[in-house]
């Protein structure tokens, strides 16, 4: 069975709070990332694209901060994919961050995300569906999304997990590198509700 | 301090060996330890050893499935060797909003029971320590993984070791709460983006299904911020759930399992794809379930449902005293105790009747609303204010006690003097009346803490509610009996003399603003009309009365006598014809209300809530009644106000108004299906169509409209 946004939206009281359907166009976004600049989807078009929430409070954020998130940014940057940081974080919640907060962070934990994207309105995480942070997609090249869900299949907030767990994003990108359909296309998101308004 | 210790020995001593827990473990969020159900385990038989909670205010933990967030309790055991842990038997969870998520979990106190298998080999006498290693994610609105490691050394006895003392009854209660599958057939099928679940089965036929909603086990079936809609059918029920990842991407898994709750009970139930059967459909359609406060009792259920509820009902009934529909009754018991003040006994003996008539009031009043509820009749409390014609009669009273209290006339021969066999029964009359009077007039103050115990008393069993109905009399009582039995307290009260008199011509007054507001009310309920009637009746009364005080004063005085029968004749048949008034239309007693105009408000139905969720505009709800004191006053300092009318416009909401002045089945209906008997009931409806909220029952214009705009961003 094969769904679209269309009837997503079609039946605007049953998906209120629509998980972005798979292999379907990923929901565009317009935001402005730590510098200021407006970013949207459109510019990476031809460009494999990762997609992750954050909230540095969060400990499921801090557990993959701690050196596996940012292995797993760099695989992907080398790869030539792009890595989009997004904060879905309200003004005032935990988590939230401007422009030069967003920076801090990225300094402190020596990531190197393409851009931090910040979302205080919620309203790109709403379209997507974001749930938790971390929560990760994966748009491919044609801007169909490929992936969603955790970052691994370990729904722990302990670090010491990590080296028993399968890397989805990983697997995903392995995947669409090798020209195979991505295998695991979704599972569960795990972690910190995010911190809409 | 020792000999404390000695008598706690001792006590251990009589009642055998008992698991030995170590001292709960405080994690920073909450406090864990582990108890078991029985006082030991036996060779080859199970002991349910229950990871016990007690989440500290606002936090919570988390179910099997957290849902769209946060990370289910675990726990890792370590035993002696050849003994076995079972999986976590989960007790029904909570739905948690967090803006537009939902998390399913637990707050305030709860036991995750686990089974334990003992080997055959484990040795009488020894005792075995088990050790849990604990996780928790403990969430408010920012979550803090917290560890434990837990310990509880069990004995090891040779037969059936009964339940533990502590936590023995609890742990049975959650086990016998906790969801089980019941034979149940579950189908699904889906359709675009929704998956229609059908359960079936007996447990299900003529079930009260308006609190129906289902757990997944897995967090990607569906979407579980989304509301599910209920349909009836006459073996059951199917419930449309929106699709989670799995379904959109197509891979919905083979089965899909979860908890069907009712609310008040569970089961467990595995679904596989095929055809919805007839029987699942076709009895009509039910909003999706409220959320439900996930208060303390959420997860022990019934166990400590019943004394929590006496407790709250005798505080409830303690605060009535206070309320100024009972103060004017209770200025009048106050007099007839100071009248008592020298005289123990017959102050005592009033105190009793004082008890008396409210407690019998009381049950008499239960027993009526359980026999109609019973009939079918949706009724709820302070059904008894919803004829006019027994308001008027009540007016009517209150305005006779008052005259007599103004000393127009005087009750038959008791309020003369103290003492004398024949005046203390007179009294005793009187004090029987005034319990009687207290309870039929405190109905409609159904005070804050009285809210949530009559809505369990009234959706329980009757002879559930009866002790909830007898611990409200209690607490109403209460004060006056008190001071009816404490000599010291009535011995410091003045000596009967002429100042009585003008005590009784001050606290009529309390009773005169009684009367009026009764007036005020039925002139909610019928309008100009039955108003005048309702006047008529009181002037004639008055004038009544002021000829039997005549007569008293210079007996025989035949005439003034007759005449005084005749008129009161006059007064039954006036409020006689109240009952026949027609009712106020709904938007004359909408302006009756004394809006302030400033925030408008449409009249409230199901369909037009229906239709303003599905225009995704957030909606107030206010169930509000004119013999409410409470909703009066919400009314005029919280809801007619700027803040409350900016907020409405702000968001784009609407404010709707369920007026149950006059007896409604459908308002009835509603109040019900969230748990209330009664009004005020206050929800908020978000803008994207999720369960509602409920306010407190005692409002600030701030919180209104706070909840408002987060029902906007929801």
């Amino acid at each position: 069975m094969t769904l679209t946004r269309r009837s997503a939206l079609a039946l605007p009281a049953l998906a209120l709070f629509p998980t972005a359907a798979l292999a379907a166009p990923a929901p565009a976004f317009s935001l402005k990332d730590a510098d200021g600049v407006t970013r949207t989807l459109a510019e990476f078009r031809g460009k494999v694209v990762v997609m992750e929430w954050i909230n540095e409070g969060c400990p499921y954020v801090k557990k993959h901060y701690q050196g596996n998130m940012q292995a797993t940014q760099k695989a992907a940057l080398a790869d030539g994919a792009v890595w989009l940081s997004v904060c879905s974080s309200a003004p005032g919640q935990q988590g939230h961050v401007d422009g030069a907060g967003a920076k801090r962070f990225i300094a402190d934990k020596g990531a190197s995300p393409t851009a931090f994207l910040l979302d205080p309105t919620g309203v790109a995480g709403k379209a997507w569906g974001a749930k938790t942070t971390p929560h990760m997609y994966i748009v491919d090249k044609a801007g169909e999304l490929v992936y969603q869900g955790g970052i691994d299949d370990k729904p722990t907030a302990n670090v010491a997990d990590i080296a028993g767990a399968t890397n989805y994003v990983k697997a995903a990108l392995a995947d669409l590198k090798a020209g195979r359909p991505v295998k695991v296309a979704f599972s569960k998101p795990y972690g910190c509700a995010v911190k809409y308004a | 301090m020792s000999r404390l210790l000695a008598v706690l020995l001792g006590l251990f001593a009589l009642l055998g060996p008992i698991p030995a827990a170590a001292a709960p473990v405080d994690t920073g969020h909450l406090e864990a330890e582990l108890v078991a159900q029985e006082r030991g385990a036996v060779p080859g038989g199970t002991v349910y050893v229950a990871l016990r909670q007690k989440i500290d205010k606002g936090w919570h933990t988390y179910w099997r499935n957290p849902g769209d967030s946060g990370e289910p309790t675990t726990i890792t055991w370590t035993l002696p060797a050849g003994w076995q842990a079972g999986d976590i038997v989960w007790p029904t969870p909570a739905r948690m909003p967090i803006g537009p998520l939902v998390n399913y979990g637990y707050s305030g106190e709860v036991l995750l029971p686990v089974p334990i298998q003992v080997p055959v080999t484990a040795e009488v006498g020894s005792t075995a320590t088990l050790k849990a290693d604990v996780t928790f994610l403990v969430c408010e609105l920012t979550c803090i993984p917290e560890y434990a490691t837990l310990t509880l050394a069990v004995p090891v006895v040779a037969d059936a070791p009964g339940a533990d003392p502590a936590w023995g009854g609890k742990v049975a209660a959650t086990l016998a709460a906790a969801p089980r599958a019941a034979g149940l057939a579950a189908v699904y099928a889906v359709q675009d983006d929704t998956v229609r679940l059908a359960v079936t089965g007996g447990p299900l036929k003529g079930a009260d299904l308006s609190r129906a909603y289902f757990f997944p086990f897995d967090a990607t079936v569906l979407d579980h911020a989304g509301p599910q809609p209920i349909e009836r059918g006459a073996d059951g029920l199917t419930l449309s759930l929106p699709a989670g990842v799995a379904v959109s991407a197509g891979q919905t898994p083979a089965i899909i399992a979860g908890v069907l709750s009712l609310g008040d009970r569970a089961f467990e139930v595995s679904a596989t794809a095929g055809t919805i059967p007839a029987g699942a459909l076709g009895g009509g359609t039910l909003p999706p379930a409220p959320v439900e406060d996930h208060g303390p009792t959420a997860a022990i259920g019934a166990a400590i449902g019943l004394p929590l509820a006496l407790v709250f009902a005798f505080l409830g009934g303690l605060i009535l005293n206070l309320m100024p529909c009972v103060f004017p009754v209770l200025s009048m018991k106050a007099a007839a105790l100071a009248r008592h003040a020298h005289d123990t006994r017959a102050a005592r003996m009033q105190g009793i009747a004082y008890l008396l008539g409210v407690l019998v009031t009381f049950l008499a009043l239960a027993g009526v609303l359980i026999a109609l509820k019973a009939a079918g009749q949706a009724i709820g409390w302070g059904f008894q204010l919803q004829s006019p014609a027994m308001v008027a009669a009540l007016a009517l009273v209150m305005l006779l006690v008052a005259l007599n209290l103004s000393g127009v006339f005087e009750a038959g021969l008791s309020l003369q003097g103290a003492g004398g066999g024949a005046t203390s029964r007179g009294g005793l009359t009187g004090s029987f009346l005034t319990g009687v009077l207290a309870v039929v007039v405190a109905a409609p103050c159904t005070a804050p803490f009285m809210a949530s115990a009559m809505g369990f008393a009234l959706t329980q069993d009757a002879w559930l509610s009866l002790p909830v109905f007898a611990a409200l009399g209690l607490g109403l009582a209460a004060p006056f009996v008190l001071l009816s039995f404490a000599p010291g307290l009535l011995r410091r009260m003045p000596r009967p003399g002429p100042w009585m008199e003008t005590l009784r011509h001050v606290l009529a007054f309390p009773m005169y603003a009684a009367v009026a507001w009764l007036v005020w009310v039925l002139a909610q309920q019928t309008g100009p009309m039955g108003l005048a009637l309702a006047l008529s009746a009181g002037v004639l009364a008055a004038f009544a009365a002021w000829l039997w005080g005549l007569a008293q004063r210079r007996p025989p005085a035949p005439v003034a006598r007759g005449l005084a029968a005749v008129l009161a004749v006059a007064v039954i048949a006036l409020t006689g014809l109240l009952a026949m008034e027609s009712p106020a239309t709904s938007t004359a007693a909408a302006e009756g209300a004394g809006e302030a105009a400033e925030v408008p408000s449409e009249p409230w139905s199901p369909d037009r809530v229906a239709a303003l969720r599905a225009e995704g505009r957030p909606v107030f709800v206010n169930f509000t009644a004119a013999w409410c004191v409470t909703c009066q006053v919400n009314e005029r300092t919280s809801l007619s106000t700027k803040a409350v009318a900016d907020a409405l416009t702000r968001n784009n909401a609407v404010y709707l108004k369920a007026d149950w002045t006059r007896r409604d089945a459908v308002i009835a209906g509603a109040l019900t299906e969230h748990g209330r008997a009664g009004v005020p009931l206050y929800l908020v409806y978000g803008a994207d169509g999720s369960a509602p909220v409920i306010l407190p029952q005692l409002l600030t214009e701030g919180m209104v409209a706070e909840a408002l705009d987060k029902a906007a961003a929801r």
